[in-house]
Protein backbone atom coordinates (compact mmCIF):
# COMPACT_ATOMS: atom_id res chain seq x y z
CA UNK A 1 0.00 0.00 0.00
CA UNK A 2 2.57 2.26 1.07
CA UNK A 3 4.99 0.78 -1.51
CA UNK A 4 2.79 1.90 -4.23
CA UNK A 5 2.02 5.43 -2.96
CA UNK A 6 5.91 5.76 -2.76
CA UNK A 7 6.17 4.68 -6.36
CA UNK A 8 3.39 7.00 -7.56
CA UNK A 9 5.04 10.03 -5.98
CA UNK A 10 7.30 11.12 -8.49
CA UNK A 11 4.64 11.98 -11.00
CA UNK A 12 2.97 13.93 -8.47
CA UNK A 13 5.80 15.76 -7.27
CA UNK A 14 6.00 19.76 -9.11
CA UNK A 15 9.47 19.12 -9.58
CA UNK A 16 10.51 17.60 -12.88
CA UNK A 17 12.58 14.38 -12.41
CA UNK A 18 14.62 13.16 -15.15
CA UNK A 19 17.36 10.09 -15.68
CA UNK A 20 20.09 9.56 -17.53
CA UNK A 21 22.63 6.73 -18.47
CA UNK A 22 26.31 7.89 -18.92
CA UNK A 23 25.62 7.64 -23.06
CA UNK A 24 23.05 11.06 -21.96
CA UNK A 25 20.09 8.69 -23.43
CA UNK A 26 16.83 9.44 -20.93
CA UNK A 27 15.68 6.41 -18.94
CA UNK A 28 13.03 8.06 -17.10
CA UNK A 29 11.14 11.22 -16.77
CA UNK A 30 7.98 11.97 -14.63
CA UNK A 31 4.46 13.26 -14.98
CA UNK A 32 5.62 17.08 -14.54
CA UNK A 33 8.09 17.20 -17.33
CA UNK A 34 6.03 15.07 -19.42
CA UNK A 35 3.25 17.95 -18.96
CA UNK A 36 5.75 20.76 -19.47
CA UNK A 37 7.29 19.23 -22.47
CA UNK A 38 4.33 18.47 -23.97
CA UNK A 39 5.82 15.15 -25.31
CA UNK A 40 4.42 11.28 -24.61
CA UNK A 41 6.72 8.52 -22.94
CA UNK A 42 7.27 6.92 -25.92
CA UNK A 43 8.50 9.58 -28.15
CA UNK A 44 11.11 10.38 -25.33
CA UNK A 45 11.98 6.94 -23.18
CA UNK A 46 15.67 5.36 -24.87
CA UNK A 47 16.33 8.69 -26.95
CA UNK A 48 19.36 10.85 -26.09
CA UNK A 49 18.61 13.83 -24.58
CA UNK A 50 20.36 16.13 -27.18
CA UNK A 51 17.59 14.94 -29.55
CA UNK A 52 14.80 15.09 -26.90
CA UNK A 53 15.87 18.76 -25.78
CA UNK A 54 18.08 20.20 -28.91
CA UNK A 55 18.07 23.75 -27.46
CA UNK A 56 21.00 22.19 -24.25
CA UNK A 57 23.82 23.39 -24.94
CA UNK A 58 25.89 20.64 -25.77
CA UNK A 59 29.19 21.04 -24.91
CA UNK A 60 28.92 22.72 -21.35
CA UNK A 61 26.38 19.99 -20.29
CA UNK A 62 28.20 17.21 -21.43
CA UNK A 63 31.52 18.84 -18.97
CA UNK A 64 28.39 19.68 -16.24
CA UNK A 65 27.98 15.49 -16.22
CA UNK A 66 31.28 14.53 -16.34
CA UNK A 67 31.94 16.46 -13.26
CA UNK A 68 29.18 14.74 -11.73
CA UNK A 69 30.16 11.34 -13.37
CA UNK A 70 33.98 11.70 -11.93
CA UNK A 71 33.88 13.85 -8.90
CA UNK A 72 30.40 11.72 -7.69
CA UNK A 73 29.42 15.30 -6.89
CA UNK A 74 25.71 16.79 -7.21
CA UNK A 75 26.23 20.05 -9.01
CA UNK A 76 23.09 22.59 -9.67
CA UNK A 77 22.34 25.24 -12.70
CA UNK A 78 21.20 28.16 -11.11
CA UNK A 79 18.21 30.63 -12.74
CA UNK A 80 20.34 33.88 -12.14
CA UNK A 81 23.22 31.97 -14.11
CA UNK A 82 21.04 30.17 -17.14
CA UNK A 83 17.24 31.48 -17.14
CA UNK A 84 16.64 27.59 -18.16
CA UNK A 85 18.32 24.32 -19.47
CA UNK A 86 15.17 23.22 -20.92
CA UNK A 87 12.56 24.82 -23.26
CA UNK A 88 9.63 24.22 -20.74
CA UNK A 89 6.17 26.03 -20.45
CA UNK A 90 5.26 27.15 -17.02
CA UNK A 91 2.66 28.00 -14.93
CA UNK A 92 2.51 31.66 -15.25
CA UNK A 93 1.90 31.95 -18.49
CA UNK A 94 -0.87 34.37 -18.30
CA UNK A 95 1.17 36.92 -15.41
CA UNK A 96 4.29 36.75 -16.14
CA UNK A 97 6.17 37.46 -19.56
CA UNK A 98 8.42 34.63 -19.66
CA UNK A 99 8.34 33.18 -22.67
CA UNK A 100 10.18 29.50 -21.14
CA UNK A 101 9.99 28.38 -17.32
CA UNK A 102 12.75 29.48 -15.24
CA UNK A 103 14.82 26.66 -13.57
CA UNK A 104 16.85 25.52 -10.77
CA UNK A 105 18.28 22.45 -11.63
CA UNK A 106 20.15 20.02 -9.96
CA UNK A 107 22.40 16.87 -11.16
CA UNK A 108 22.44 13.55 -8.99
CA UNK A 109 25.08 11.30 -9.31
CA UNK A 110 23.29 7.76 -8.79
CA UNK A 111 26.20 5.42 -7.47
CA UNK A 112 25.71 1.37 -8.85
CA UNK A 113 28.48 -0.36 -6.27
CA UNK A 114 30.60 2.59 -6.14
CA UNK A 115 30.72 3.71 -10.07
CA UNK A 116 27.99 6.51 -10.91
CA UNK A 117 26.10 4.82 -13.70
CA UNK A 118 23.29 7.03 -13.67
CA UNK A 119 22.80 10.60 -13.62
CA UNK A 120 19.40 12.20 -12.24
CA UNK A 121 18.46 15.78 -13.09
CA UNK A 122 15.77 17.50 -10.74
CA UNK A 123 14.22 20.39 -12.55
CA UNK A 124 12.52 23.19 -9.85
CA UNK A 125 10.02 25.62 -11.89
CA UNK A 126 11.23 28.89 -10.34
CA UNK A 127 9.24 31.19 -12.64
CA UNK A 128 7.85 32.70 -9.98
CA UNK A 129 11.24 33.94 -7.99
CA UNK A 130 12.46 34.96 -10.86
CA UNK A 131 9.61 37.34 -12.04
CA UNK A 132 9.46 38.52 -8.39
CA UNK A 133 13.51 39.62 -8.18
CA UNK A 134 13.35 41.18 -11.66
CA UNK A 135 10.42 43.43 -10.70
CA UNK A 136 12.32 44.07 -7.52
CA UNK A 137 15.81 45.06 -9.09
CA UNK A 138 14.17 47.15 -11.73
CA UNK A 139 12.42 49.21 -8.64
CA UNK A 140 15.49 49.45 -6.51
CA UNK A 141 16.95 50.87 -9.83
CA UNK A 142 14.50 53.25 -10.53
CA UNK A 143 14.42 54.16 -6.47
CA UNK A 144 17.92 54.92 -7.31
CA UNK A 145 17.00 57.05 -10.10
CA UNK A 146 14.27 59.31 -8.45
CA UNK A 147 16.53 59.61 -5.55
CA UNK A 148 19.63 61.71 -7.64
CA UNK A 149 16.47 63.44 -10.17
CA UNK A 150 14.41 66.50 -9.17
CA UNK A 151 10.84 65.41 -10.48
CA UNK A 152 9.55 68.94 -11.62
CA UNK A 153 12.83 69.39 -14.03
CA UNK A 154 14.58 65.89 -14.57
CA UNK A 155 17.81 67.92 -13.80
CA UNK A 156 19.48 66.27 -11.13
CA UNK A 157 18.47 67.30 -7.04
CA UNK A 158 20.18 69.10 -4.70
CA UNK A 159 21.20 66.11 -3.17
CA UNK A 160 22.82 64.21 -5.44
CA UNK A 161 24.42 67.67 -7.40
CA UNK A 162 26.47 68.90 -4.11
CA UNK A 163 27.78 64.71 -3.83
CA UNK A 164 29.02 64.80 -7.58
CA UNK A 165 30.68 68.57 -6.68
CA UNK A 166 32.14 67.09 -3.49
CA UNK A 167 33.85 64.15 -5.46
CA UNK A 168 34.82 66.75 -8.92
CA UNK A 169 35.94 68.67 -5.91
CA UNK A 170 38.41 66.37 -4.50
CA UNK A 171 39.14 64.74 -7.86
CA UNK A 172 40.38 67.93 -9.39
CA UNK A 173 42.27 68.66 -5.75
CA UNK A 174 43.82 65.20 -5.97
CA UNK A 175 45.00 65.85 -9.79
CA UNK A 176 45.36 69.53 -9.94
CA UNK A 177 42.62 69.69 -12.36
CA UNK A 178 39.96 72.89 -13.41
CA UNK A 179 36.88 73.11 -11.95
CA UNK A 180 34.47 75.15 -13.16
CA UNK A 181 31.06 76.11 -11.25
CA UNK A 182 28.14 78.03 -12.91
CA UNK A 183 24.82 79.11 -10.84
CA UNK A 184 22.24 80.78 -12.24
CA UNK A 185 18.75 81.96 -11.10
CA UNK A 186 15.67 82.82 -13.18
CA UNK A 187 15.34 86.75 -13.12
CA UNK A 188 11.83 87.86 -11.49
CA UNK A 189 10.92 84.53 -10.85
CA UNK A 190 7.83 85.71 -8.35
CA UNK A 191 6.49 87.88 -10.91
CA UNK A 192 6.10 85.64 -13.84
CA UNK A 193 4.48 82.99 -10.79
CA UNK A 194 2.33 85.77 -9.96
CA UNK A 195 1.47 86.73 -13.55
CA UNK A 196 1.10 82.98 -15.11
CA UNK A 197 0.53 80.70 -12.07
CA UNK A 198 2.96 78.29 -10.49
CA UNK A 199 1.88 76.17 -13.32
CA UNK A 200 3.35 78.62 -16.09
CA UNK A 201 6.15 79.18 -13.44
CA UNK A 202 6.75 75.06 -13.95
CA UNK A 203 6.68 75.46 -17.47
CA UNK A 204 9.38 77.86 -17.36
CA UNK A 205 11.46 75.49 -15.07
CA UNK A 206 10.89 72.75 -17.50
CA UNK A 207 11.64 74.51 -20.72
CA UNK A 208 14.56 76.22 -18.97
CA UNK A 209 16.14 72.95 -17.69
CA UNK A 210 15.88 71.36 -21.42
CA UNK A 211 17.41 74.67 -22.89
CA UNK A 212 20.31 74.63 -20.99
CA UNK A 213 21.41 70.66 -20.97
CA UNK A 214 20.90 71.29 -25.23
CA UNK A 215 24.30 73.63 -23.96
CA UNK A 216 26.10 71.37 -21.86
CA UNK A 217 28.89 68.87 -22.88
CA UNK A 218 29.04 64.91 -21.67
CA UNK A 219 30.53 65.39 -18.22
CA UNK A 220 28.95 68.28 -17.27
CA UNK A 221 26.62 67.76 -13.89
CA UNK A 222 23.50 69.79 -14.03
CA UNK A 223 21.62 70.17 -11.31
CA UNK A 224 18.29 72.26 -9.85
CA UNK A 225 20.17 74.11 -6.74
CA UNK A 226 16.61 75.53 -4.95
CA UNK A 227 13.47 76.96 -6.39
CA UNK A 228 14.47 78.78 -9.29
CA UNK A 229 17.75 78.29 -9.05
CA UNK A 230 20.53 75.90 -11.08
CA UNK A 231 24.04 75.01 -11.19
CA UNK A 232 26.35 73.03 -13.59
CA UNK A 233 29.60 71.87 -12.77
CA UNK A 234 32.15 72.14 -15.30
CA UNK A 235 34.81 69.81 -14.54
CA UNK A 236 38.73 70.64 -16.24
CA UNK A 237 37.28 73.67 -17.65
CA UNK A 238 39.07 77.16 -16.60
CA UNK A 239 37.47 80.77 -16.42
CA UNK A 240 37.13 81.29 -20.15
CA UNK A 241 35.66 78.47 -20.97
CA UNK A 242 33.25 78.86 -18.04
CA UNK A 243 32.24 82.06 -19.27
CA UNK A 244 31.59 81.02 -22.69
CA UNK A 245 29.38 78.35 -21.05
CA UNK A 246 27.53 81.07 -18.64
CA UNK A 247 26.99 83.82 -21.80
CA UNK A 248 25.92 80.81 -24.11
CA UNK A 249 23.37 79.90 -21.66
CA UNK A 250 22.06 83.67 -20.90
CA UNK A 251 21.65 84.02 -24.36
CA UNK A 252 19.60 81.40 -25.52
CA UNK A 253 17.38 81.67 -22.33
CA UNK A 254 16.86 85.28 -23.56
CA UNK A 255 15.99 84.52 -26.45
CA UNK A 256 13.92 81.85 -25.97
CA UNK A 257 10.38 82.72 -25.72
CA UNK A 258 8.31 80.04 -23.45
CA UNK A 259 4.42 79.18 -25.25
CA UNK A 260 1.92 78.98 -22.02
CA UNK A 261 -1.56 79.17 -22.72
CA UNK A 262 -1.12 80.86 -26.25
CA UNK A 263 1.27 83.92 -24.87
CA UNK A 264 4.76 84.27 -24.92
CA UNK A 265 6.56 84.34 -21.91
CA UNK A 266 10.27 85.78 -22.08
CA UNK A 267 12.29 85.17 -19.37
CA UNK A 268 16.32 86.13 -18.65
CA UNK A 269 18.84 84.65 -16.27
CA UNK A 270 21.55 86.10 -13.69
CA UNK A 271 24.62 84.15 -14.03
CA UNK A 272 27.51 83.88 -11.47
CA UNK A 273 30.76 81.80 -12.27
CA UNK A 274 33.71 80.96 -10.13
CA UNK A 275 36.40 78.84 -10.99
CA UNK A 276 38.17 76.86 -7.94
CA UNK A 277 41.75 77.91 -7.00
CA UNK A 278 43.81 77.25 -3.89
CA UNK A 279 42.18 79.32 -1.64
CA UNK A 280 38.98 76.81 -1.93
CA UNK A 281 39.60 74.63 1.15
CA UNK A 282 36.34 73.11 0.87
CA UNK A 283 33.97 72.57 -1.96
CA UNK A 284 31.04 75.02 -0.12
CA UNK A 285 33.82 77.64 -0.74
CA UNK A 286 33.53 77.53 -4.38
CA UNK A 287 29.82 77.74 -4.06
CA UNK A 288 29.73 80.80 -1.71
CA UNK A 289 31.99 82.76 -3.89
CA UNK A 290 29.59 81.65 -7.24
CA UNK A 291 26.82 82.84 -5.42
CA UNK A 292 27.99 85.84 -4.47
CA UNK A 293 28.58 86.40 -7.77
CA UNK A 294 25.59 85.72 -8.82
CA UNK A 295 24.27 87.99 -6.45
CA UNK A 296 26.11 90.64 -8.05
CA UNK A 297 25.46 90.12 -11.36
CA UNK A 298 21.22 90.32 -10.14
CA UNK A 299 22.73 93.85 -8.22
CA UNK A 300 23.69 94.55 -11.13
CA UNK A 301 20.29 95.08 -13.40
CA UNK A 302 19.75 91.14 -14.21
CA UNK A 303 20.56 89.48 -17.24
CA UNK A 304 24.38 89.14 -17.25
CA UNK A 305 27.03 86.82 -15.98
CA UNK A 306 29.64 87.82 -13.34
CA UNK A 307 32.75 86.36 -12.16
CA UNK A 308 33.70 85.84 -8.10
CA UNK A 309 36.56 87.23 -6.86
CA UNK A 310 39.03 84.91 -5.74
CA UNK A 311 38.61 84.93 -2.55
CA UNK A 312 35.38 85.44 -0.26
CA UNK A 313 35.37 88.63 1.89
CA UNK A 314 34.74 86.93 4.96
CA UNK B 1 36.82 28.94 27.60
CA UNK B 2 33.22 28.19 26.62
CA UNK B 3 31.07 25.48 25.79
CA UNK B 4 31.67 25.79 22.19
CA UNK B 5 35.55 25.52 22.28
CA UNK B 6 36.72 22.76 21.35
CA UNK B 7 38.99 20.62 23.96
CA UNK B 8 42.63 20.30 22.50
CA UNK B 9 42.33 16.16 21.89
CA UNK B 10 39.47 17.49 19.64
CA UNK B 11 40.84 20.05 17.85
CA UNK B 12 43.39 17.66 16.90
CA UNK B 13 41.03 15.10 15.98
CA UNK B 14 38.87 17.22 13.55
CA UNK B 15 42.17 18.41 12.30
CA UNK B 16 43.48 14.83 11.44
CA UNK B 17 39.86 14.43 9.62
CA UNK B 18 40.03 17.60 7.74
CA UNK B 19 44.16 16.79 6.64
CA UNK B 20 42.74 13.38 5.38
CA UNK B 21 39.85 14.69 3.32
CA UNK B 22 41.87 17.45 2.25
CA UNK B 23 44.40 14.99 0.46
CA UNK B 24 41.49 12.90 -0.69
CA UNK B 25 39.84 15.65 -2.18
CA UNK B 26 42.92 17.25 -3.76
CA UNK B 27 43.57 14.01 -5.47
CA UNK B 28 40.45 14.13 -7.08
CA UNK B 29 40.39 17.38 -7.97
CA UNK B 30 43.60 17.02 -9.87
CA UNK B 31 42.42 14.22 -11.56
CA UNK B 32 39.21 16.27 -12.45
CA UNK B 33 41.02 19.25 -13.44
CA UNK B 34 44.02 17.92 -14.57
CA UNK B 35 46.40 20.02 -12.74
CA UNK B 36 47.60 19.99 -9.02
CA UNK B 37 45.72 21.29 -6.53
CA UNK B 38 47.27 22.50 -3.25
CA UNK B 39 45.11 22.78 -0.33
CA UNK B 40 46.95 24.47 3.12
CA UNK B 41 47.05 23.24 6.38
CA UNK B 42 43.85 24.45 7.63
CA UNK B 43 42.85 27.29 10.41
CA UNK B 44 40.56 26.25 12.95
CA UNK B 45 38.99 28.81 15.09
CA UNK B 46 35.73 29.78 16.77
CA UNK B 47 34.36 33.09 15.37
CA UNK B 48 31.98 35.78 17.09
CA UNK B 49 29.31 37.06 15.00
CA UNK B 50 30.44 40.51 15.47
CA UNK B 51 33.66 39.63 14.44
CA UNK B 52 33.10 37.84 11.21
CA UNK B 53 33.62 40.18 8.55
CA UNK B 54 36.92 41.21 10.07
CA UNK B 55 37.84 37.92 10.18
CA UNK B 56 36.98 36.98 6.69
CA UNK B 57 38.20 40.26 5.89
CA UNK B 58 41.54 39.52 7.30
CA UNK B 59 41.98 36.38 6.10
CA UNK B 60 41.65 37.51 2.56
CA UNK B 61 40.91 40.70 0.44
CA UNK B 62 38.03 39.12 -1.60
CA UNK B 63 36.00 40.41 -3.78
CA UNK B 64 33.30 37.44 -4.84
CA UNK B 65 32.08 35.58 -2.42
CA UNK B 66 29.92 32.14 -2.89
CA UNK B 67 27.65 30.55 -0.54
CA UNK B 68 26.84 26.61 -0.39
CA UNK B 69 25.09 25.44 2.62
CA UNK B 70 25.51 21.98 3.48
CA UNK B 71 23.61 19.48 6.11
CA UNK B 72 23.84 16.08 6.67
CA UNK B 73 22.69 13.32 9.70
CA UNK B 74 23.31 13.65 13.19
CA UNK B 75 23.06 17.17 13.54
CA UNK B 76 25.81 18.25 11.04
CA UNK B 77 25.31 21.05 8.86
CA UNK B 78 26.63 24.58 7.91
CA UNK B 79 27.51 27.28 5.39
CA UNK B 80 30.28 27.01 3.37
CA UNK B 81 32.03 30.18 1.51
CA UNK B 82 34.21 30.26 -1.12
CA UNK B 83 35.93 33.69 -1.57
CA UNK B 84 37.76 34.87 -4.78
CA UNK B 85 40.04 37.60 -5.01
CA UNK B 86 40.13 39.77 -8.36
CA UNK B 87 41.71 37.40 -11.31
CA UNK B 88 41.50 36.98 -14.89
CA UNK B 89 38.16 35.44 -15.85
CA UNK B 90 39.92 33.69 -18.53
CA UNK B 91 42.35 31.77 -16.58
CA UNK B 92 39.06 30.49 -14.75
CA UNK B 93 37.50 29.21 -18.05
CA UNK B 94 40.77 27.41 -18.95
CA UNK B 95 41.44 25.49 -15.24
CA UNK B 96 37.16 24.44 -15.88
CA UNK B 97 37.71 23.73 -19.81
CA UNK B 98 35.25 25.68 -20.80
CA UNK B 99 35.94 27.84 -24.16
CA UNK B 100 36.50 31.77 -22.66
CA UNK B 101 32.39 32.27 -24.08
CA UNK B 102 30.55 29.31 -23.39
CA UNK B 103 29.96 31.03 -19.72
CA UNK B 104 29.52 33.96 -17.90
CA UNK B 105 32.36 34.46 -15.61
CA UNK B 106 29.52 34.38 -12.29
CA UNK B 107 28.63 30.91 -13.43
CA UNK B 108 32.64 29.66 -14.01
CA UNK B 109 33.06 30.80 -10.32
CA UNK B 110 29.31 29.11 -8.79
CA UNK B 111 30.16 25.87 -10.92
CA UNK B 112 34.00 25.80 -9.33
CA UNK B 113 32.98 26.62 -5.76
CA UNK B 114 29.95 23.88 -6.07
CA UNK B 115 33.19 21.65 -7.48
CA UNK B 116 35.39 22.48 -4.75
CA UNK B 117 32.63 22.37 -1.58
CA UNK B 118 30.98 18.84 -2.77
CA UNK B 119 34.46 17.42 -3.02
CA UNK B 120 35.76 18.35 0.05
CA UNK B 121 32.91 17.76 2.48
CA UNK B 122 31.97 14.69 1.36
CA UNK B 123 35.39 13.06 1.62
CA UNK B 124 34.88 14.55 4.72
CA UNK B 125 31.29 13.15 5.34
CA UNK B 126 32.35 9.63 4.57
CA UNK B 127 35.60 9.90 7.25
CA UNK B 128 32.91 10.20 9.55
CA UNK B 129 30.73 7.72 8.81
CA UNK B 130 28.22 10.49 7.43
CA UNK B 131 26.42 11.91 4.10
CA UNK B 132 25.99 15.60 2.92
CA UNK B 133 23.33 16.97 1.16
CA UNK B 134 23.74 20.77 -0.31
CA UNK B 135 21.59 23.67 -0.83
CA UNK B 136 22.64 25.25 -4.68
CA UNK B 137 25.48 27.32 -4.10
CA UNK B 138 24.39 31.46 -4.52
CA UNK B 139 26.89 34.13 -5.47
CA UNK B 140 26.65 36.65 -2.52
CA UNK B 141 27.93 39.51 -4.36
CA UNK B 142 31.42 40.31 -6.85
CA UNK B 143 31.65 43.42 -4.71
CA UNK B 144 33.79 43.96 -1.67
CA UNK B 145 31.27 46.84 -0.22
CA UNK B 146 28.13 45.37 -0.75
CA UNK B 147 30.00 42.11 1.28
CA UNK B 148 30.64 44.45 3.96
CA UNK B 149 27.20 45.91 4.30
CA UNK B 150 25.67 42.27 3.53
CA UNK B 151 27.24 41.04 6.55
CA UNK B 152 27.34 44.33 8.68
CA UNK B 153 23.31 44.36 7.73
CA UNK B 154 22.97 41.33 9.34
CA UNK B 155 21.64 40.49 12.65
CA UNK B 156 22.80 37.24 13.47
CA UNK B 157 20.57 34.76 15.44
CA UNK B 158 24.27 32.91 17.16
CA UNK B 159 26.95 34.17 19.10
CA UNK B 160 29.65 31.97 18.12
CA UNK B 161 30.39 29.78 14.68
CA UNK B 162 32.97 27.22 14.33
CA UNK B 163 35.22 28.42 11.27
CA UNK B 164 37.28 26.21 9.06
CA UNK B 165 39.72 27.90 6.42
CA UNK B 166 41.25 26.24 3.99
CA UNK B 167 43.13 27.93 1.07
CA UNK B 168 43.36 26.27 -2.60
CA UNK B 169 45.67 26.61 -4.60
CA UNK B 170 46.21 25.74 -8.47
CA UNK B 171 49.87 27.70 -9.08
CA UNK B 172 49.12 26.21 -12.81
CA UNK B 173 47.18 28.89 -13.39
CA UNK B 174 48.40 31.05 -10.76
CA UNK B 175 44.61 30.50 -9.20
CA UNK B 176 43.87 30.98 -5.66
CA UNK B 177 40.59 31.18 -3.70
CA UNK B 178 40.06 30.51 0.09
CA UNK B 179 36.90 27.87 1.33
CA UNK B 180 35.90 28.93 4.65
CA UNK B 181 33.28 26.40 6.35
CA UNK B 182 30.98 28.04 8.98
CA UNK B 183 29.74 25.91 11.52
CA UNK B 184 26.85 27.86 13.67
CA UNK B 185 26.87 27.21 17.39
CA UNK B 186 23.99 24.64 17.99
CA UNK B 187 25.52 22.64 14.89
CA UNK B 188 28.99 22.99 16.99
CA UNK B 189 27.90 20.08 19.94
CA UNK B 190 26.96 17.83 17.27
CA UNK B 191 30.17 17.82 16.10
CA UNK B 192 31.93 17.39 19.01
CA UNK B 193 29.69 14.27 19.69
CA UNK B 194 30.49 13.06 16.65
CA UNK B 195 34.64 13.39 17.50
CA UNK B 196 34.32 12.26 20.86
CA UNK B 197 32.82 8.97 19.62
CA UNK B 198 35.86 8.90 17.32
CA UNK B 199 38.04 9.48 20.09
CA UNK B 200 36.67 6.89 22.41
CA UNK B 201 36.92 4.20 19.44
CA UNK B 202 40.85 4.56 19.72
Amino acid sequence: MLDNLFADLPNRLNTGILILDKNFNILMWNRFLEVHANKSDKQVIGKSIFTIFPELPRKWFERKLSSVIQLKNQTFCGWEQRHHLFELSHSRPITTDSDFMAQNCTFLPIEVEGEVERICILIEDVTDVCHYQTQLNKALNELALSNRIDGLTQAFNRKHWEECLASEFSRATRYKQELALVMLDLDQFKLLNDTYGHQGGDKVLIETTEVINELLRMGDLFGRYGGEEFAVILPNTELTGAYDVAERIRKTIENNAIEYQGKNINVTVSIGIAVMNEYDTRYEDIISRADIALYKAKNSGRNQVCVAKERSVS
Amino acid sequence: MNAFDLTEDQHDCLQELINVAMGQASDQLARYLDTFVYLKVPSIEQVRSELLFDSLNHDLKATSIVSQGFFGYEGIRGEALLMYQPLDSSRLADLLGYEADELSFDEQMIDLSSILTTTFLNVFASQIDNQMSYSAPRLLSTNLNTINQHIQQQSFNWDYALKVRISYQVTDYSFNCDMVLLIPEEAISNIKAVIDRILADF
